[in-house]
């Protein structure tokens, strides 16, 4: 490369400025100060505009997330009450919860409610992925249609199905019981501790699966058309084709989604604070409700944070897996 | 090649068209009708309410349930705050995830890998192990109980994923574009400026839209860090409305076409960059 500065200090490999890529034609003669060609060897050739670009994202961060997550790490180590100093007391907020029936309890609801509405939400992405990719017409239209759930605030959902749901008025008994004539009496979906976390996860898959069908609708279209062309030539049947050639195509799409939404399901707060408090009697109690109970009913912070703080490592272990996929899935 | 079809292909393809429609309105009748059933029961008179006559369309039509939500409830500020808060914090998210996402994507420079993926590690960390310490934090700095606090806390969600949404349209624009611009005498900033910002814009668009959308659904911060009835945001105003009453539900419902009409204006007007963003940016694989 003809642009590299002819007084810069010689590279050892050859390889730090220019040579590999011409990735800064913006190189000009400039006056040689010893200092500049030291920095962007050392910083790299952008280091100016881009240290000024990302640190305000580099604040944001820091202020919004390190420093409160070490914060959070810190309290849940206290016994701290709303307005009082924090009194150091180690991991015995994490020894009691674990010996504690009701936090149990909101473990495994929670694992319930997470793993139910995620297989749920897959089943039924993939149908609507698969509708959309058939010959129908109008299919951006449904496409659009589809996505809304997605797109609708999850507080004024929940206050919809919550309304659905009612026990006396709600349409849900009545189309059961008068139209359909399915059930005798109507059911208190959200009363009784028998289908109330059927009901909640209803609700969270409403809203959720159709992110899952626009997700693995996108990963079928990139499939390359030749390869189900072959397939059929080679007397693939449809089943063999999504069987071979559809889900190898999208596995990427579907470990990233799976993924997030594992996440986003576990951590789920607004659908189950609404619809039922954690009721009835702890059958849907969950634990981010249950870290938000404990912190603003029960004014107990420090055992609040180690409630939300005890899957941690898990969490930690699914985002480091999960990044990994999406920087794969960019990067490809 | 040419493909004879047979009867019986023609036959195949005609149950599988078929049975496509029927499960295509299978999900349509499972996704309208919460909607459906917003709308009519917001038109919906008390008296109709609790007699249960005519279930699924309102007679007598009634605005009564949007004449108490605008005047006797708080429901107008709440209106305000929400637009208040999600529209400061989309500019802030669009502008700082915009230069952030261009540096991470283009340029050189030391740490850049390593913050790329922080940004990603950000995004994925859910706002339900957050809430309390930023709670303490927004509280220390005097803005608990302020539209200023919620305007502070919701870059924490929205500047990561519009960082990577962005991050991904920066990196599938051809770098030669920069380059050339830049041989022909524009500077690194001039060329973003002038060549890589236009280029992005259905980008940047979809990403302030998402950002908008978060921020206007948001309800664990706006629950935790606001008490006064006048500074509520519409998801939590709403979620006060909950009575228990009757005749509660029908304003509650009028409360809910409301709030869900803004995101879904402008999801209808931009649908087709939403659907290419969500797609494209936020899930490649």
């Amino acid at each position: 490369m003809a642009s590299v500065q002819p007084s810069s200090p010689p590279l050892p490999s050859g390889e730090r400025v220019g040579v590999r890529g011409a990735y800064h034609p913006d190189i000009k003669p400039r006056p040689r100060a010893g200092l500049e060609p030291l920095l962007r060897r050392l910083l790299g050739p952008d280091y100016r505009l881009g240290f000024l670009f990302v640190a305000p994202i580099v604040v944001l961060v820091l202020a919004l997330v390190a420093y409160p997550f070490c914060y959070a790490v810190y309290l849940s180590m206290t016994r701290k009450y709303v307005g009082m100093p924090p009194v150091w007391v180690g991991l015995e907020n994490y020894i009691r919860l674990t010996y504690d029936g009701f936090f149990q309890r909101a473990v495994v609801n929670s694992f319930t409610f997470t793993f139910a509405s995620v297989a749920i939400k897959t089943v039924l992405g993939m149908g609507m992925a698969l509708v959309l990719t058939s010959k129908i017409r109008f299919r951006s239209f449904w496409t659009g249609v589809l996505l809304i759930p997605w797109v609708a605030p999850t507080v004024v959902s929940a206050l919809n199905f919550l309304w659905i749901y009612d026990y006396s008025l709600g349409v849900l008994n009545y189309l059961l019981v008068h139209v359909f004539g399915v059930l005798s009496h109507g059911v208190g979906w959200l009363s009784e501790p028998g289908t109330a976390m059927a009901s909640v996860i209803g609700v969270n898959v409403w809203r959720g699966f159709p992110f899952f069908g626009i997700s693995f609708l996108a990963g079928m279209k990139a499939i390359p058309g030749e390869l189900y062309e072959a397939a059929a030539v080679d007397g693939a049947t449809v089943l063999q084709r999504f069987r071979y050639v559809t889900l190898p195509g999208i596995r990427n799409i579907v470990m990233i989604v799976l993924l997030l939404s594992t996440i986003w399901t576990f951590n789920d707060f607004a659908i189950i604070y609404i619809l039922t408090k954690g009721g009835p009697g702890g059958a849907t109690m969950v634990l981010p409700v249950l870290t938000y109970e404990i912190a603003f009913g029960a004014q107990r912070l420090g055992e609040a944070i180690a409630v939300a703080l005890y899957m941690l490592p898990a969490l930690a272990f699914v985002i480091i897996v999960l990044s990994n996929y999406m920087r794969k899935g960019r990067t490809r | 090649m040419i493909v004879r079809k047979g009867r019986s292909t023609v036959q195949i393809e005609r149950t599988q068209s078929a049975l496509s429609y029927a499960i295509l309105i299978t999900f349509l009748l499972f996704v309208v009708f919460p909607f459906y059933w917003m709308i009519v029961t917001s038109f919906k008179g008390e008296t109709q309410m609790r007699s249960v006559v005519s279930m699924f369309w309102p007679s007598p039509f009634v605005a009564e349930n949007y004449e108490h939500l605008l005047n006797k409830t708080e429901f107008v500020s709440w209106f305000k705050n929400s637009v208040i808060v999600s529209v400061s914090s989309t500019f802030l998210a669009t502008a700082v995830g915009t230069l952030g996402a261009y540096a991470l994507a283009r340029l050189k420079f030391l740490g850049r890998a390593f913050m790329a993926s922080t940004v990603l590690i950000t995004y994925l960390v859910p706002p339900s192990i957050l809430f309390i310490p930023l709670y303490a934090q927004i509280r220390n700095l005097g803005m608990a109980d302020s539209l200023t606090g919620l305007i502070a806390a919701y870059p924490s969600f929205t500047v990561p994923f519009v960082t990577w949404l962005l991050m991904g349209y920066f990196e599938s624009i051809p770098v030669e574009l920069e380059e050339s611009a830049m041989i022909d005498g524009a500077t690194r900033f001039g060329a973003f400026r002038r060549v890589i910002l236009p280029l992005a814009a259905p980008g940047l668009l979809a990403s302030a839209l998402y950002a908008f959308t978060q921020a206007w659904n948001e309800f664990l911060y706006a629950l935790v860090f606001i008490t006064n009835v006048r500074l509520r945001t519409l998801p939590v105003g709403l979620s006060t409305f909950i009575t228990g009453d009757v005749y509660g539900w029908g304003y509650l419902m009028a409360g809910a076409v409301l709030t869900t009409l803004p995101v879904i204006a402008a999801y209808i007007y931009l649908q087709k960059y939403m659907v290419e963003g969500l797609t494209a940016g936020s899930v490649k694989g």
